[in-house]
């Protein structure tokens, strides 16, 4: 079977809130835009029964619902979607080449929106029961099958906590494993009262899972006492990991940078440290990782990216592809020395005519156009020939250098 | 190569995905599985089954809510 190529404007990877708001921005400036989702859209937020803190829903909205609408949002503004996990990413270049199994996708700007994945506990047999063999990350997912059965839930997180509440509804027993002493959990005061007082809820303090033990699907969890080292056999129907997240980066490693963890650090427009490559949502190295947040990341990401893109236009047409020498003049309008040095340049531009193009680079505006061609400080001229920069004065007063420089290639 | 279809419309998990893991002995290298389904959980765990055990998933939304999962098995 051979590779497809398709061509797009923006590659957007990963459908969550992040990544789902930067299509809209993307979509909705008219750009081609093609999202890669794995799963489902919508990303971790799918994951939670309610979600209560989402402004704009004052009556709690379940987390595949709220999504739903995102979803819905991006196609009306014709983004693609390519529910198919990206197998490989080439970023490095101008042109990004995203591929799935079966197609190539040649894109001019990407936003990482890859999100997370739930961490696991390493514990001795995990492996052997993981997707619905008994161990589960999503409880507004599997709930309905563990009624009036008997579930684990690991961690004391908002997400935990909240989650394991959910599951007293249809599980005849829950216990939760935490690994702080009694009374501590890390969620919030809220959660952690109505949690304290559910009578269906069992806390096992000072725990973390030894084992996971079991014939075709999960029937018992060793856990051990922190403190003591004593193991103690739990059965049960099911058990819910909900302890943490780890950035899901692997595909950029060795292009994007990344802290230790494998988070991406960004800028404040969500630029990566690769040109035309853009990070949004709990990939990103940031404070708080909540729907509220992964929007806002989103919608500067996508204005980022189309920034880029037009700037990226303007620099290939108008300043690296003109068919005659082209100088380019990088200024300040505030500036006295700059301005005066303007009508040298259009005295320049008329003794010249046909045979030069003037191109006049606002460095307060487009600071960064003057710095694909290597200029950092306004005034200063370049003289562009056959796509490159063939001559650059720096910190000039006048325009002889240039002149004498343009002479010399139009003979 | 052969092609195999699943009906798995208005089951709720994990039957979808077992009903895929009890179909799947019965293919060979390069065959492909499509499973449709109607209930968005599957779309979580039955593309994540299949990738972890090296095979290849495409899902395609057939219309609002309803997704057909292809599955193409790894030789």
């Amino acid at each position: 079977m051979a590779k497809q190529r398709e061509y797009c404007d923006v590659a957007v990877i990963g459908g969550g809130a992040a990544g789902l708001t930067a299509a809209i921005y993307c979509g909705r400036a008219r750009l081609k835009t093609v999202l890669f989702e794995k799963a489902l859209p919508g990303g971790l937020a799918t994951y939670t029964s309610e979600i209560e803190n989402y402004p704009g829903f004052p009556e709690a909205i379940p987390g595949t619902a709220l999504m739903k609408l995102f979803e819905k949002q991006a196609k009306r503004f014709g983004v693609e979607f390519k529910l198919t996990a990206v197998k490989q990413a080439d970023l490095t270049g101008g042109e990004k080449v995203i591929s799935t199994f079966r197609t190539d996708y040649v894109a001019k700007a990407v936003i990482v929106a890859s999100g997370g994945k739930p961490r696991l506990t390493g514990a001795i047999g995990e492996e052997s029961f993981l997707y619905d063999k008994g161990i589960s990350f999503c409880a507004t997912c599997d709930a309905a099958y563990y009624t009036g059965k008997k579930v684990l839930v690991v961690g004391s997180g908002d997400a935990a906590i909240e989650e394991a509440m959910f599951l007293t509804k249809f599980a005849d027993k829950v216990q939760v494993s935490v690994i702080h002493d009694r009374g501590i959990v890390d969620a919030n005061e809220v959660a952690k009262e109505h949690a304290f007082a559910n009578p269906k809820l069992e806390f096992i303090w000072n725990t973390v899972v030894d084992e996971f033990r079991g014939g075709e699907r999960l029937q018992q969890v060793v856990l051990k006492n922190i403190k003591t080292g004593e193991l103690s056999p739990v059965d049960v129907d099911g058990c819910f990991l909900f302890i943490g997240y780890l950035p899901d980066t692997d595909l950029f490693k060795g292009q994007v940078e990344m802290d230790g963890r494998g988070y991406i650090p960004t800028d404040d427009n969500m630029a990566t440290n690769l040109p035309g490559v853009f990070a949004v949502g709990d990939v990103r190295v940031k404070g708080l990782r909540q729907v509220a947040t992964a929007v806002g990341d989103g919608a500067v990401g996508g204005v980022a990216a189309e920034r880029y893109l037009a700037e990226k236009a303007y620099f290939d047409e108008q300043i690296m592809g003109g068919s005659c020498p082209t100088v380019v003049y990088c200024w300040n309008p505030t500036d006295p020395v700059c301005r005066s040095l303007m009508s040298d340049v259009e005295k320049l531009k008329e003794k010249y005519r046909e045979q030069v193009k003037v191109v006049n680079v606002d460095m307060y505006k487009a600071g960064s156009l003057a710095a694909r061609l290597g200029i950092q400080q306004a005034p200063a001229l370049a003289l562009v020939s056959d796509r490159a920069v063939a001559y650059r004065a720096l910190e000039c007063t006048d325009v002889r250098a240039i002149e004498a420089e343009l002479a010399k290639m139009i003979g | 190569m052969a092609e195999f279809s699943l009906d798995a419309l208005g089951e709720a998990c994990p039957i979808p995905l077992l009903k895929v893991q009890k179909k799947w002995p019965d293919l060979k290298g390069g065959d492909v599985l499509i499973i449709h389904i109607d209930h968005s959980c599957a779309l979580k765990n039955i593309p994540e089954w299949a990738r972890k055990e090296g095979h290849n998933v495409e899902v395609e939304e057939v219309e609002d809510g309803v997704w057909d999962i292809y599955i193409e098995k790894t030789a």
